[in-house]
């Protein structure tokens, strides 16, 4: 009982991760949707310029490096929006899901290059934080990582309702026409949607980072996996969606492997995903207009 | 005017001169692209490296006593099986007449297979040309062909050597607890048919193992597993990424073995720039350390191409000396390829014995190395020699 | 000359990835499961030749069979959901394929020797063309008779009424239902056609690298069986062929005089193409 009980809450904790691209998967599915594949890969990229700040300075405490990451996901994301979406007519959803499937192998490549493809060490936050219970153990920086997804939630709410930029892109997602006509400038809002889950997505890279202990290319293709994942079994547009089935995704994936190895780990983990998505294809938060 | 004109002429005749001068073409393959790029990058380097020692020395005797320098060019296969073919058919397209590579195993097993099986076989209209691998290490490959040959070091014997110095230098560790990549060829081979069974060998118990995959990223329940058994030696069959990863998890579960092993591809850089720190103290079986004067020049030669030196990169370094020896003493002619390749293999499939950097490797007859090894660790965030079993 | 023949074989198989892929899109659906069908065509392939010593052509047979009948017995359940939920669904599944061969082993001991998939470690050994003695340019024109005639049969489709039918569902499912077409049937017959053609794709792919295991069937694979028809546009089957001899002539083979810069161009010039060609090189005005 307690090995499943440690299973469960492992997993849930590192779910944590996952929940937190799925946000920007959702967010950019939300505004204008569409799929960005190259998100993930975005993240990740985002984290390793972060590194950049040690390259600098030597000896950078955690939370600078962060910042680089943050700040580094933002312009990312603008690009990626200035390449991937902004000369392509939005009426071809199929190119800008290639498109963006080019700016993944293209990040990744530039990544691999810097680096040689050798992992890199990441700085930590609250590592040495463990949470003990007699033998119940819970990672302290995982317990950030969850903090930080919630409160990430929290000011994207806000963000979204309680500020001009928020009703602007709420109008767009809804009707882009009329929004258009009301005067919301379209290119603008879906810029600046990107640029917004660039900043969310370089601190997700930089969490990951900081989790794994290391950053190498070698995530960015099962991270852009988990986190459509999580997208869909949440619900398409639904941030608190994203959040439960990272969280969940987590968990499952971490019980199966303990029961079933981790050969067969991954296969069970697909397997109730395609039944799941093929008799509630709303996924758990679906909202009320929900497409498809 | 006049001078230019001198100067021109003077230029065309060192041209001719030049031009006239053979070349042997050698061609190397390998990952420049993706997360193996590293392996890559050194392969080439090494290469080049090793050509340019061996130019400088007056270049490779032909049969004909006329002398040729040896050209290398590299090719990025991307470790994809698909793509290593298709290189290996474009070089067969040239005039290389060996080829040094693949990285991968995953690259090296198709392209093997795509090899004519039994030499001279006419039925079998495999491609009949000499590849010498430097990386590629899964157990058991170059018996596919004839025409595959491998200066890889043998794990087997590695191992074997390994776990029963362990076992005669540390009486108190008796039970060892293994870790492995699940889904990478070459990890995977060598916990299960290597480590493990070496292990018994030498009179440790085994307690189990626990399992994870290339790009894993959470081990918490792995590592539960590994504290329960409570084993004296860990051994982590596992390339650097899970390595670090796993590392890192145990040092925030607090298990910590007597002894750590690790797999011979860990023994890198990429190890260290990942978890210098976790990795203090593991011990792994390689092929290469710079312990002598030949070495350490084969790593300052390798580094001026701006690769690194580590036992893949060497063996490619290697492989180059062995390669220049079975030309000239198989008395190739520099113009008639297909002949020349043939000649190659049938030199490399006679060597009993080669001569590498840091001593005699034995060949077998299934066109495998029996490398001389030695035990390295980490310390301080560097690879340093532990024990030298020569 | 036997690399241009090797490198031809190559564009046949992946034209036939591609082509799967195409028929489903045509209605309007992008389907990750493509790599699926693909994997188990070539696993049924390489082990009736390998292990029941069949010769290649009724050996594809069976290869195209068992891809289509996965893709049917997948198609109905899949093809309910729409959009990016099919995206995932598909993926989901194309994956539970590739882990099934991960953890599948069959091995039989075929003169002494034992032979078949064995997990993780693949399935090495599946020479029927060097045993027999092809060469690289007969294989190759064994090749191109199955690219040639899946071409055919797609472009046929194309000028038939199932071809308009296809594009209907594509263009429009309301209106397509409203006239009276049954979307179920439509889509899923797509996606059978789809899974034998994978099936024989992969059938070929077996025996062109000789050695399969899992990873050959990864995401990657999926996601260039939808990239071909995107990239070459969905008004007929020779934009396929020609973002195919794209990707595979060009970026992969093409490029390498650039050295380093080949791999970041791969990407770059993806991004690139589809600026410039959203609708794909042969792609006419569409509606999404």
């Amino acid at each position: 009982m307690l090995d499943f009980l440690q299973a469960v809450s492992d997993g849930v904790l590192f779910g944590a991760t996952y929940a937190l691209i799925g946000i920007g998967f959702t967010l950019v599915f939300g505004v204008m949707h569409k799929i960005n594949m190259a998100y993930a890969a975005a993240s990740v990229g985002g984290a390793y310029c972060g590194l950049l700040v040690l390259k600098v300075m030597a000896g950078a405490p955690a939370w600078l490096v962060f910042l680089g990451a943050f700040a580094a996901g933002g312009v990312l994301g603008w690009m990626v929006y200035l390449t991937c979406f902004h000369f392509i007519p939005l009426s071809s959803p199929l190119a800008t899901l290639m498109s963006t499937v080019g700016m993944l192998l293209l990040i990744d490549e530039v990544i691999v290059h810097v680096t040689n493809g050798m992992p890199q060490n990441y700085p930590l936050m609250f590592d040495d934080v463990m949470l003990r219970a007699g033998e119940f153990t819970l990672r302290g920086d995982l317990l950030l990582v969850f903090g930080v997804s919630v409160l990430v939630m929290i000011g994207l709410l806000l963000l979204l309702y309680h500020t001009r930029l928020g009703l602007a892109t709420r109008a767009v997602s809804q009707q882009p026409v009329a929004a258009q006509l009301c005067g919301i400038r379209l290119v603008r809002v879906n810029a600046l949607t990107f640029v917004v889950t660039g900043l969310l997505g370089g601190i997700a890279g930089a969490l990951i980072g900081a989790s794994v202990g290391m950053l190498s290319p070698l995530l960015t293709l099962p991270l852009t996996v988990k986190g459509l994942i999580v997208t869909v079994i949440g619900g398409l547009g639904s941030v608190p969606g994203a959040i439960v089935a990272g969280l969940l995704v987590g968990g499952f994936e971490n019980v199966l492997q303990l029961y079933r190895g981790v050969t067969e780990r991954d296969l069970y983990v697909m397997l109730l995903l395609f039944v799941f998505l093929v008799f509630r294809p709303g996924g758990i938060f679906a909202p009320k207009s929900g497409r498809d | 005017m006049k001078k230019l004109t001198l100067a021109v002429s003077l230029a065309l005749c060192v041209g001719t001169a030049y031009a006239q001068n053979k070349t042997i073409q050698i061609a190397g393959f390998g990952a420049k692209s993706g997360v193996v790029r590293s392996f890559g990058v050194n392969s080439e380097a090494a290469l080049l490296a090793a050509a340019d020692v061996i130019n400088k020395g007056g270049g490779v005797k032909l049969a004909d006593g006329s002398k040729a320098r040896i050209a290398i060019e590299f090719y990025d296969d991307r470790c994809n099986a698909e793509e290593g073919i298709s290189v290996i058919r474009r070089i067969a397209g040239t005039d290389a007449v060996v080829a040094v590579g693949p990285t991968c195993s995953n690259v090296a097993e198709p392209l093997f297979g795509i090899l004519q099986k039994k030499v001279g076989d006419a039925s079998d209209s495999g491609l009949q040309f000499p590849v010498f691998t430097d990386v590629a290490i899964k157990v058991g490959l170059a018996k596919i062909s004839e025409w595959a040959f491998r200066n890889v070091p043998n794990e087997m014997t590695m191992y074997n050597s390994l776990f029963y110095w362990l076992r005669t230098t540390h009486p108190n560790a008796k039970t060892v607890y293994g870790g492995v990549e699940e889904d990478f060829a070459h990890s995977r081979a060598t916990w299960y048919l290597v480590m493990k069974g070496r292990a018994e060998a030498s009179g440790f118990e085994v307690l189990g193992n626990s399992k994870w995959l290339l790009a894993d990223t959470n081990f918490a329940t792995q590592v539960r597993e590994m504290k329960k058994a409570n084993a004296d030696v860990v051994a982590i069959s596992a390339h650097p990424f899970t390595t670090c990863g796993v590392l890192k998890e145990m040092q925030r579960q607090g298990v910590k073995p007597k002894l750590l092993v690790g797999l011979t591809s860990s023994s890198s850089l990429e190890t260290l720039q990942g978890c210098a720190k976790q990795a203090e103290g593991i011990i792994i079986p390689t092929s290469f350390a710079p312990i002598n004067k030949e070495a350490i020049n084969a790593a300052q030669s390798t580094a001026k191409f701006k690769g690194n030196a580590d036992l893949h990169s060497m063996a490619a370094w290697e492989n180059m000396f062995i390669l220049k020896n079975v030309m000239e003493s198989e008395k190739i002619t520099g113009t008639d390829v297909q002949g020349d390749r043939r000649k190659i293999r049938d030199g490399l499939a006679k060597l009993k014995t080669t001569k590498g950097l840091i001593g005699v490797s034995k060949r077998d007859a299934e066109r495998e190395a029996d490398k001389p090894y030695l035990f390295v660790h980490a310390k301080k965030g560097e690879w340093k020699v532990l024990y030298n079993p020569l | 000359m036997d690399f241009y023949f090797s490198l031809a074989q190559l564009i046949g198989v992946h034209t036939l990835l591609g082509l799967s892929a195409y028929i489903v899109l045509l209605t309007g659906q992008v389907s990750l499961a493509q790599a699926g069908f693909f994997a188990v065509g070539a696993y049924t392939a390489g082990m009736l030749t390998v292990l029941a010593g069949w010769h290649l052509v009724p050996a594809l047979g069976a290869s195209a069979l068992s891809g289509a009948a996965v893709a049917c017995a997948v198609g109905f359940p899949a093809l309910r959901v729409k959009g990016l939920m099919l995206v995932i669904a598909t993926l989901a599944f194309g994956e539970g394929v590739r882990l099934f061969f991960f953890n599948f082993d069959y091995q039989v001991a075929v003169d002494g020797i034992r032979l078949g998939p064995l997990g993780g470690e693949g399935f090495r050994q599946i020479r029927f063309f060097p045993e027999n003695g092809w060469g690289t340019g007969e294989v190759m024109l064994f090749m191109w008779v199955f690219v040639i005639a899946a071409m055919a049969l797609l472009w046929w489709f194309d000028r038939s009424r199932y071809g308009s039918v296809l594009r209907a569902v594509g263009e429009d499912e309301l209106a397509a239902q409203s006239v009276g077409i049954n979307l179920t049937a439509v889509k899923v017959s797509a996606m059978t056609v789809g899974g034998a053609i994978a099936g024989v794709g992969g059938g070929l792919y077996a025996h062109y690298t000789t050695h399969i295991e899992h990873s050959s069937f990864n995401i990657l694979v999926a996601t260039f069986a939808i990239a071909y028809p995107i990239l070459g546009g969905l008004r007929n089957v020779f934009g396929t062929l020609l973002a195919v001899i794209f990707v595979q002539g060009f970026l992969v083979e093409g490029l390498r005089f650039m050295g380093d810069w080949r791999n970041l161009l791969f990407g770059a010039l993806i991004v690139l193409a589809m600026n410039l060609r959203p609708s794909g090189f042969l792609g006419g005005r569409r509606r999404a």
